[in-house]
């Protein structure tokens, strides 16, 4: 608060105004690289795409990269499944209300599960406690859950994180990597990413034998099952 | 287990060497009790009673052996790295994954002869001081499942590995891993990456895996038969391993072949003119003739009859334009069109490409793209140049070797077989009638 009065709006107007008058720089990256502190990361910015659709697809490739863990999503990824990933609760302005709960004593809902449907965690809880809750065995852990439930249903990749303590943005990341894994139930698998992969190894090989001669049978190639 | 092609008189056995002394190649993996009467774990031995850890690597740098998984790095330097790097644990990964579906060597030989392996990667930890090796195997790969599992278990109650391997005080445990999912798992940073759990994406390096690996700790990732070959050299001498192969790549590499003629696993002493591998499937079916190679896997460079005598060896490959890779070489006659050959390597090496950085997600796309309008009938008249810019910008921004190996068949397309891709940009035609381009199609529908 300043004893002169108007000085704060003079303050700000001259900043305004010399800004207003500064020379404008274009900076051609990549030839030219402006010098910015190592620190710097940007401002991060969800842009709309011309229907005015939010162009995030949920794919956590940001949270994942993000080093602090600074990046909280929740949404729908392209095939209409709800994923979320929180972090920390102590870090995020949207845990303001929970944690202002949690200081005054009173109970947290916890809102984790609440997007899902009904799942039965005995499985995947057994699973954990016979991989000890280790996150380095994740793959095992997800080939496991896969193999219980059929496929990996997203209540129980977000009751994983919660355990173990992994980011939902590693385990989404691990979980729709490889090809034998699958969000879907195995009904609705047809058209998904993980079956149109699969084919990728079928249409080389059958690909590689019709080069060789018209319908010569992949003979000592190992086709994929 | 596919057949052992029948290799020329003369030619030197060592990744086999038990397998084809046996009973020439008999149905059954080999037995611990048969295969050491045969010599296995007396190249361990050796290396635990008198070479010690130094001695050991200076014996396979000695040797001159390079990596079989593709790369050609040299083993000794790569062991010598990670043993100079302070680390309170190292690891061995024996690369077992083989990636390429259409090859089978790394699998005959674990199928064959697990013990080899096995003792290779002990020979690795004892070198480097790992107590801990880990073969990491297809999921879908069970014959070698079955049989390295038995091999383990089996050298391990003999205490040949273990926690007293051989007597030597030094705790060398190996354990089987089985991975599946994605193509990508062979590359040796993605390997480790599944082995955490994680996603499958490689790493930039350096630090090479020899120096930060496994949970950030120096790891040897060494392909099976590299292994093996490194029993063998620990066993025999450096000198006996320079016999064979080249004067640049010492010893020898399985090569899956296939032909119209036939196909099979055969082990070839690195620096064989290409000609004399090709023969080994034997000839074209008659009428036809050889109308192109193609030597290295999904990302192989596709070579014309005229230059067979190149030699089957890492870096005379890579000049002529393609590469070891997988170990497969596929002859096709004159049926095949080299566009729609190119195409389906690079589209397999496109979808399987992991999507971390641009020149692997979106480079691999665009070059499927003209390739796909080549073949098609609607090329734009620059193509060329397009496909030749696009592969150079390919190979100098990207992050791992499988973006920069998938512009090969293309690449290798534009080298040697130019007239056919004008025939399809200039003339909309496939000589080998393999292609439709859209104004046959088109013709053909009116
Ligand atoms: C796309 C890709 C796939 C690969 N697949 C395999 C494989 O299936 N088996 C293998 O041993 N090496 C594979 N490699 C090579 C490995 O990255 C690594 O160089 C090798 O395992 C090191 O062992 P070496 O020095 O004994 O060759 C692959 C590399 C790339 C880029
Ligand atoms: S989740 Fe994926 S699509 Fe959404 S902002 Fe992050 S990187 Fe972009
Ligand atoms: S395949 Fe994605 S970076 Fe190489």
């Amino acid at each position: 608060m300043s004893f002169i009065p108007g000085l704060g709006l003079i303050r700000g107007m001259s900043l305004t105004l010399r800004r207003f008058f500064e020379p404008k720089v274009t900076i051609k990256y990549p030839e030219v690289a402006a010098n910015v502190a190592t620190k710097f990361r940007g401002r991060l910015q969800l842009l709309y795409d011309e229907y005015g659709t939010l162009k995030c697809e949920t794919c956590f490739q940001c949270a994942q990269a993000c080093p602090i863990e600074c990046i909280d999503m929740g949404g729908l990824d392209t095939r209409g499944r709800y994923h979320v990933h929180w972090g920390p609760p102590e870090t995020y302005g949207e845990r303001r209300d929970e944690s202002a709960l949690r200081r005054s004593g009173r109970t947290v809902p916890d809102r984790r599960f609440d997007h899902f449907a009904p799942t039965d965690m005995d499985p995947v809880d057994a699973i954990l406690a016979e991989h000890d809750h280790d996150p380095a065995r994740m793959l095992e852990i997800l080939t496991a859950v896969q193999a219980a439930y059929g496929h990996l249903p997203v209540a129980v990749l977000k009751r994983i994180s919660f355990r173990t303590g992994a980011w939902y943005a590693m385990l989404y990341g691990t979980a729709s990597y490889y090809r034998n894994l699958s969000f879907e139930p195995p009904a609705v698998a047809v058209g998904a990413p993980s079956s149109a992969r699969r084919t990728a190894e079928a249409t080389y090989v059958d690909g590689l034998a019709a080069a060789l001669g018209a319908g010569r049978p992949a003979k000592g190639s190992r086709k994929p099952d | 287990m596919t057949t052992l092609l029948q290799a020329p008189a003369g030619w030197p056995s060592i990744l086999l060497e038990r397998v084809v002394s046996g009973d020439g190649g008999a149905a059954e993996p080999l037995r611990l009790k048969k295969a050491a009467r045969a010599g296995a774990f007396e190249g361990l031995r050796r290396a635990v009673r008198d070479l010690g850890s130094a001695g050991t690597i200076a014996l396979v740098a000695a040797s001159g052996l390079r990596g079989r998984g593709g790369s050609g790095f040299p083993t000794g330097d790569k062991w010598r790295a990670c043993a100079t790097t302070d680390a309170p644990r190292r690891y061995v990964v024996a690369n077992g994954y083989s990636a390429d579906p259409a090859a089978r060597g790394d699998l005959e030989l674990m199928e064959r002869d697990p013990y080899a392996v096995i003792e290779g990667a002990a020979i690795a930890a004892f070198a480097v001081g790992a107590g801990e090796a880990i073969v990491a195997v297809r999921a879908e790969a069970t014959a070698a499942i079955a049989s390295l599992t038995r091999a383990i278990t089996e050298a391990t109650a003999a205490g040949h590995v273990g926690p007293d391997a051989l007597g030597s005080g030094q705790s060398i445990a190996i354990s089987l891993r089985t991975v599946q999912g994605a193509y990508m798992l062979g590359e040796e940073t993605v390997l480790l990456k599944a082995l955490e759990g994680r996603r499958g994406q490689p790493e930039q390096r350096p630090p090479h895996p020899a120096v930060s690996g496994l949970s950030d700790l120096p790891t040897i990732v060494q392909n099976v038969q590299t292994l093996a070959a490194a029993a063998w050299i620990l066993r025999k001498g450096p000198d006996a391993f320079r016999e064979s192969g080249s004067a640049d790549s010492p010893g020898t590499i399985l090569v899956t072949i296939r032909g119209s003629a036939g196909d099979g696993v055969a082990e070839v002493p690195l620096g064989t003119p290409l000609r004399e591998v090709v023969r080994l499937a034997g000839r074209p079916t008659a009428g036809r003739t050889l109308k192109a190679v193609l030597v290295g896997g999904p990302s192989g460079g596709i070579l014309p009859p005229e230059v067979l005598d190149t030699a089957y060896d890492f870096g005379p490959l890579r000049a002529a334009g393609a590469h070891v890779g997988s170990g497969s070489v596929v002859a096709a006659d004159d049926r095949a069109c080299v566009v729609d050959l190119a195409r389906l390597l690079t589209r397999f090496c496109a979808d399987e490409a992991c999507g971390k950085t641009i020149p692997c997600r979106i480079g691999t796309r665009r070059l499927l793209e003209i390739g796909d309008r080549i073949a098609e009938g609607r090329p734009r008249p620059d193509d060329p140049v397009l496909l030749a810019d696009l592969a150079a910008d390919i190979v100098g921004s990207g992050l791992c070797d499988h973006e920069r190996l998938a512009t090969l068949p293309f690449t290798s397309g534009l080298r040697y077989f130019r007239a056919e891709l004008d025939a399809h940009i200039l003339h909309s035609s496939c000589p080998a009638g393999v292609c439709r381009p859209i104004s046959v199609a088109a013709a053909a529908a009116t």
